[in-house]
């Protein structure tokens, strides 16, 4: 595997998916992987891999429901959609991502 | 998703990969879609999608572990893999199954009887309540009580709810075309509500058919049985119906579960305020009582002790001497079968554990054939829990198929018990339930742990130090095999001491010189019952009976008794001497059976001296009675050494007949003769001192006992038609040669001893397989050594005996092991046990010499067979 530094770090995938489905009514996982991408402007991609377990496990969760329908392109795809206790997950992770960015922040300005 | 959902996805794991599946899939599409418009090739495109998301098998498995109950996915995966490995060797599987089914079905069949019998409260509400009463007077085996006596402990107690008393009688019914006989339980007011049961249809007593001026009717209580048999219906309830000279009518019916007394057939209501009812010397019921809530049985028997003591004070004629005895009523109905069917649990649970252990060591030498794979699995990455959990499964599924098998073993061995045993008491209450199925499901559990905890362990570890290597043989491999091997001989050992000893007792009493002859007699009963008769009219009625079927060709003598000989009846009782003892005399304590005259002809008891009894030449009983008695040898020898005992006089032998409501008092009865002792309290009973009063009626229905010149049973006809004669409206019954009926007074103890030997066999069958088996396994790991030192020169009966002997050490080792512990065991079985003691030393030795021989002989095929290889190709084959 890669180091790369835009892998995306571990736990804060769950934040991602979550905060993407939030913007968007259902998604099925590729469109979940390139909106992460575009929307960091390409310094962030998704293990793509790792992100099915993660979907199920958050489904496991309730954060998300999954129902099978059609794309566009008229394919069959798993779609996404955030739920109510999703919804007050996100606000959680954002909450603990603030105070966890804020934390990294002090140290590394601390001279 | 819920867990029901991972469970269902565990269970249908194709679905849900085939989902994982459709859904990786697409990415991948979506992802080469993607690359192909941004120019590449489409193989390219293809590629680089797929190379982007990573392996998609392992990505498949980490989502499906997610979606699914990953323990019982691999619970499931194992279960199925089990079940292949079984087909794979249908003769192994069959050997396990099958042992597992007879082991765990017979274990649950006997812990049905154990928890119907034993372990169940009576039937009754708040069964553990009742109690059953009786009256204890210094020496003497009175048991029963007083009516009024029985009246004045219900009014004084504080510690009952409600006692009642009981009488149980024939009487006959003469309804039908024969007449037919009914067990009668004559009842105290207030019996019902102490035992807690309603008639199921109809109502109980009133008072007033509790009271001697009641003229209705007699009231009549059925059982369920009675009143089907019957084939009346609803209508005739309390339409009395006229049976003889009485009227009767059924006032109720009781349920189908109601069996108290037992094989009663009907209940009738006492006269509670009768004149004989109020002496306080007539003895006649059995006492039951109902404890009030949180009284223990030792504050209740405190509390009686009270009561009786006051009575005492205030009759001091009649009460003196009198205590109480309170017992569970429970243990009264089940009491004496507690030992035979808890010793029984523990033989067929030995034989549980025995087959366990000969499973286990098979499962191990099974497991160390699969140490190839074993490694291989190792290697590819499982963790050491998941391979024993997979053994564990094998055994798990193993035990579990042997125990559904083992159900519907359960199933029809219970049923056989009830067959077997129809005299145990509360046998109806034997079923396969709900409870039995809890009970064997445990111990299928139980079992699959014993069975499968070491080979797991101990494959497992092994395992990881051979990885790979078949070649590594070390000597600790098979010592955990043996030591199964040897716990299998000491425990069959230990069976098989048990069984040996019933059988030495059981062949001990059949050597018994009985002092009488049980051979070509017919016993059985004429109806009759307490009435309106005299005693005189009884007398004679049953003298003619006698004389007339002495008259019979065929028939040698003829007798009543008041207990039958041989069949484990006795009533012992104190008797004093009319000349009177000095007071330092031991009391005159002795075996009372009511005889007529006859009777020692009959039986074949030899006159010792003195002269036979006769019978009486009056009329007008009781005003001018006396009676002659006999004494056996023993009570002249113990009570009367080195005097004779002729021309005395002993007052009590027919105070026994309390029920008799026309006979009270002491009749003084001269000692007429001295007769040989005769076991007839019961084969394994050594003769004790008796008295025998010769009188004719015992009580209405005495035993008869007629000597045939031929077999008994030919006789039957003649004689009935011969009473019929002589009394067409009295039924003959409880016909069966004397022989007979002594079999079956040993019929428990001969069925436990043949399903004790049954266990002990098959153990020792088990013992041969195991020992076979461990040693077949020994000698193929050792096959390469001994091929070597056969190539070197080894002689090979040497090779043999070697193998044999290493065999024989632990055998013997474990036998004594085995013998230790059967001294242990036995001991619970000396109430059982007749002519040897439970420590006998011929009977354990030769257990051990047949446990021994029998091992040894199980050994030398497979010593033989290693040895006999060609040393060349056990050489060439690693």
């Amino acid at each position: 595997m890669s180091t790369s530094k835009n892998d995306i770090l571990q736990g804060t995938l769950t934040l991602l998916v979550l905060k993407t489905l939030a913007s968007n009514r259902r998604l099925h996982g590729y469109a979940i992987t390139t909106h992460v991408q575009r929307v960091s402007g390409d310094l962030l991609r998704v293990e793509e891999g790792s992100l099915y377990p993660a979907l199920h496990r958050m489904e496991q969760q309730g954060w998300l429901k999954a129902e099978w329908g059609l794309t566009e392109k008229n394919r069959e795809a798993r779609f996404y959609s955030l739920t109510a206790k999703g919804r007050k997950q996100l606000a959680a992770e954002e909450e603990s991502w603030a105070r966890f960015t804020e934390g990294v922040g002090r140290v590394l300005r601390y001279v | 998703m819920s867990w029901v959902q991972r469970l269902v996805n565990a269970l249908r794991p194709s679905r849900l990969l085939r989902d994982i599946d459709r859904e990786i899939a697409f990415h991948i599409d979506e992802r080469a879609d993607d690359l192909r418009s941004q120019g590449l090739s489409d193989e390219e495109a293809r590629r680089t999608a797929r190379s982007r998301f990573g392996n998609p098998l392992v990505q498949r498995d980490r989502t499906r572990d997610v979606d699914s109950a990953a323990a019982i996915d691999a619970t499931w995966r194992n279960i199925r893999y089990a079940l292949r490995a079984m087909r794979r060797t249908p003769g192994f599987t069959a050997a396990v199954v099958l042992t597992l089914a007879l082991g765990i079905g017979a274990n649950s069949a006997v812990f049905s009887a154990i928890d119907a019998v034993l372990l169940r409260p009576l039937p009754f509400p708040d069964g553990e309540r009742l109690v059953e009463l009786t009256q204890v007077r210094d020496g003497s085996g009175e048991t029963r009580i007083a009516p009024i006596r029985l009246q004045d402990w219900n009014r004084l107690n504080v510690t009952f709810d409600g006692m009642a008393g009981y009488l149980l009688g024939d009487v006959v019914d003469t309804s039908g075309d024969l007449p037919e006989r009914v067990h009668n339980a004559t009842v105290t007011p207030g019996f019902f509500d102490v035992l807690g049961v309603h008639p199921a249809l109809g109502r109980s007593f009133s008072d007033e058919e509790h009271q001697v001026a009641y003229k209705g009717p007699i009231a009549v209580i059925a059982s369920d049985r009675r009143w089907r048999n019957a084939g009346r219906d609803l209508q005739a309830l309390e339409r009395p119906v006229r049976v003889g000279n009485v009227t009767l009518a059924t006032i109720g019916v009781m349920s189908p579960s109601f069996q108290f007394p037992r094989d009663v057939d009907v209940w009738t209501a006492d006269d509670a305020d009768a004149p004989w009812a109020q002496q306080r010397t007539l003895t006649w019921f059995t006492g039951i009582g109902r404890l009030k809530s949180g009284v223990t049985i030792e504050q209740a028997r405190a509390d009686l002790e009270r009561v009786q003591a006051d009575l005492c004070r205030q009759y001091p004629d009649t009460d003196r001497g009198i205590t109480v005895s309170i017992v569970p009523l429970k243990e009264t109905i089940v009491g004496a079968t507690r030992t035979s069917l808890w010793v029984l649990y523990g033989a067929v649970s030995v034989l549980l554990l025995i087959a366990c252990t000969n499973i286990a060591a098979l499962l191990l030498s099974r497991a160390a054939r699969r140490e190839h794979e074993i490694a291989v699995r190792y290697s590819l990455g499982a963790s050491r829990t998941a391979v024993a959990m997979q053994l564990l499964t094998e055994a798990g599924v193993l035990s579990l198929v042997g125990a559904l098998i083992g159900v519907a073993v359960a199933i029809s061995a219970s049923r056989g018990l009830r067959l077997l045993a129809p005299d145990l008491p509360r046998v109806g209450e034997i079923a396969v339930d709900a409870r039995i199925l809890v009970y064997t499901l445990l111990s299928t559990l139980f079992v699959t742990l014993l069975c499968g905890v070491a080979p797991a362990i101990q494959s497992t570890r092994r395992a990881r130090h051979a990885s790979g290597s078949t070649r590594t043989t070390t000597p600790a491999r098979h010592s955990l095999q043996w030591l199964l091997v040897g716990v299998q001989i000491a425990l069959s050992v230990t069976l098989l001491a048990g069984a040996g000893l019933l059988v030495r007792s059981i062949d001990a009493m059949s050597r018994v010189s009985l002092g009488f002859d049980p051979r070509h007699v017919l016993t059985l009963r004429v109806s009759g019952q307490y009435g309106n008769e005299t005693t005189d009219a009884h007398i004679q009625r049953i003298n003619r009976v006698l004389d007339s079927l002495e008259s019979l060709p065929g028939v040698e003598g003829v007798a009543v008794a008041s207990l039958l000989p041989g069949v484990r009846e006795y009533e012992q009782q104190e008797f004093s001497l009319l000349e009177g003892r000095a007071g330092t005399a031991p009391p005159l304590i002795a075996e009372n059976r009511i005889v007529s005259p006859g009777y020692f002809a009959a039986m074949r008891i030899p006159l010792l001296t003195g002269e036979l009894c006769h019978r009486p030449e009056h009329s007008g009983w009781p005003k001018a009675a006396t009676a002659d008695v006999m004494v056996n040898r023993t009570f002249a020898n113990r009570y009367f050494p080195g005097t004779s005992v002729l021309g005395l006089h002993l007052t009590g032998g027919l105070d026994r007949l309390v029920t008799n409501r026309h006979l009270a008092g002491a009749v003084p009865s001269r000692i007429v003769g001295v007769v040989g002792d005769a076991r007839e309290a019961g084969v394994d009973r050594d003769p004790s001192p008796t008295v025998y009063t010769c009188f004719s009626f015992p009580y209405p229905a005495p035993w008869h006992v007629i000597r045939t010149a031929g077999d008994p049973t030919a006789a039957v006809t003649a004689v009935r038609r011969r009473i019929r004669e002589l009394e067409p409206a009295r039924s003959v019954y409880d016909i069966a040669p004397l022989e007979q009926r002594m079999g079956d007074a040993y019929a428990q103890n001969r069925l436990r001893t043949w399903l004790l030997s049954l266990f002990a066999i098959t153990a020792l069958a088990l013992v041969c397989a195991g020992v076979y088996g461990t040693l077949s396994y020994a000698v193929s790991l050792r096959r390469r050594e001994v091929a070597l030192r056969l190539a070197l020169g080894a002689l090979r009966h040497r090779v043999v005996q070697q193998l044999i002997g290493t065999s024989l050490r632990i055998v013997a080792v474990a036998a004594a092991c085995g013998l230790g512990l059967s001294l242990l065991f036995t001991r619970s079985l000396s109430t059982m046990l007749y002519g040897v003691t439970p420590s006998d030393p011929a009977t354990l030795g030769a257990v051990g010499a047949l446990v021994v021989t029998v091992a040894g002989v199980a050994a030398v095929i497979p010593a033989t067979r290693a040895a006999f290889v060609p040393p060349m190709r056990a050489l060439r084959e690693e």
